[in-house]
């Protein structure tokens, strides 16, 4: 698969709002291995990324009319509808407690694939946001890292990391805003 | 207005992001977002911030299976909306049934401060093409010197897409390319003034369509966005 860059892919998206599905096709072969990888990551299972995935498209067919380039690059606003929808998925079953392999599988993360402070790492190669993440503590990347890549909640950081709730929300916290004023800075 | 303050909106937003929201909290933000534009904004920045992250996980390929749902979905004539030429084939399906357009006049003429009309009027009942209902009309005195003034009634509660414009067209038929009549909006009673040139050509025009732009009005001067509502003219 050739990588797409940003402008070919929102010209894909242009013609998805004139109801063109080949080029829908052609946007999907160059976009769907990244995305879902996203949804994998996020909801730990295959099956519910699929239903993810599937329903992203979905979503993005039905919602292409809505893209603007002059707001956001076309992979932003596609990975913001995957990991919105997993999100959801993921928690949908936390509040009814269902599953229980689901929990077991959640609690076997670091051996099966890679943890997200790894993630951080590898995704810590280039740019300003890898810049940026070298200026937190340990516990705010990894506290971020762990919402970011495992999608836990303040509450399920807070057990995995067996600290006080109001500690992991104000290393997040504190940590998301030295992000934002290092990456706005750099982007001037 | 709420979350007037820009420190909340950013921190919020940074948080729906990040994904660190519970259920409810996600539930009640994505209210707050489809009504705050500065929330939008915010959310935005921070997507454009965090994304790089998620685009950095090794690529996974997905099976095939999930594509053929994908496309058996996307399919005309299921959920998704026809394409612009599609609707034009439209014209030819009569499905506008003469029940719609007495039910258009009735409207009309019970409305206050609608004159009754003295003379013929053109009439358009424009569908919505999904699902088939009476969603705006359009009427105007045809043949006349001067300019035409449209009166414009849109029916039932239509949401407009934030960053998003109405186009009004007009379809010339005969093979002709569909003209613009101007941006419209969702309000139920508005007039749209047609200038002289246009004017004679409206009187003969095959019908009217709608379609969804990005704000400002389409930056081709053709439909470039789904058309949502469409139908043919008629003398009265």
């Amino acid at each position: 698969m050739t990588a797409m860059d940003a402008d070919q892919l929102s010209e894909l998206l242009s013609r998805c709002a004139l109801r063109d599905q080949q080029a829908f096709r052609t946007l999907y072969t160059h976009s769907s291995a990244k995305l879902f990888a996203v949804a994998v990551r996020i909801t730990r299972r295959r099956d519910w990324a699929e239903e993810v995935l599937q329903e992203s498209f979905i979503n993005i067919w039905n919602h292409c009319a809505n893209y603007s380039a002059a707001k956001s690059a076309p992979m932003t606003w596609m990975t913001a509808i995957v990991r919105n929808r997993a999100l959801d998925l993921l928690r949908r079953p936390r509040e009814v407690e269902i599953d229980e392999g689901h929990e077991d599988m959640m609690a076997s993360i670091p051996d099966e694939s890679p943890g997200p402070e790894e993630l951080l790492k590898q995704s810590m190669e280039a740019g300003a946001l890898a810049e940026c993440m070298k200026q937190l503590t340990g516990e705010q990347q990894k506290s971020i890292a762990l919402a970011f890549f495992n999608g836990l909640s303040h509450g399920e950081l807070a057990r995995q990391m067996q600290k006080p709730l109001g500690t992991v929300k104000t290393w997040i916290r504190r940590g998301l805003e030295r992000l934002r004023t290092c990456l706005d800075a750099q982007a001037i | 207005m709420k979350f007037a303050n820009e420190a909340l909106r950013n921190k919020l937003a940074a948080e729906y992001v990040l994904g660190t929201m519970s259920a409810r909290a996600r539930r009640r933000f994505d209210i707050n977002l489809k009504e705050n534009p500065a929330l939008r904004r915010a959310v935005a920045e921070w997507e454009k911030r965090l994304t790089p992250l998620a685009l950095a996980l090794p690529e996974i390929e997905p099976p095939s299976r999930v594509w053929q749902v994908i496309e058996s979905r996307i399919r005309p004539g299921r959920q998704a909306r026809p394409g612009f030429w599609e609707s034009l084939s439209f014209w030819r399906i009569s499905s506008f049934a003469s029940g719609l357009v007495a039910l258009a006049l009735l409207i009309l003429v019970a409305l206050p401060g609608v004159p009754p009309a003295d003379d013929t009027r053109m009439v358009v009942v424009m569908n919505d093409l999904q699902t088939s209902n009476p969603a705006m009309t359009v009427s105007w005195e045809p043949r006349k010197p001067g300019k035409r003034v449209m009166r414009i009634r849109v029916i039932g509660h239509a949401d407009m897409a934030p960053g998003t414009a109405w186009e009004l067209w007009m379809l010339p038929g005969k093979e002709q390319k569909p003209v613009s009549l101007g941006l419209i909006t969702t309000h139920d009673a508005q007039i749209v003034i047609v200038p002289e040139p246009l004017a004679a050509k409206l009187d003969g025009a095959e019908g009217l369509a709608m379609s969804v732009e990005p704000a400002g009005g389409s930056p081709t001067g053709l439909p470039s966005g789904p058309v949502l509502y469409a139908g043919k003219c008629v003398e009265t």
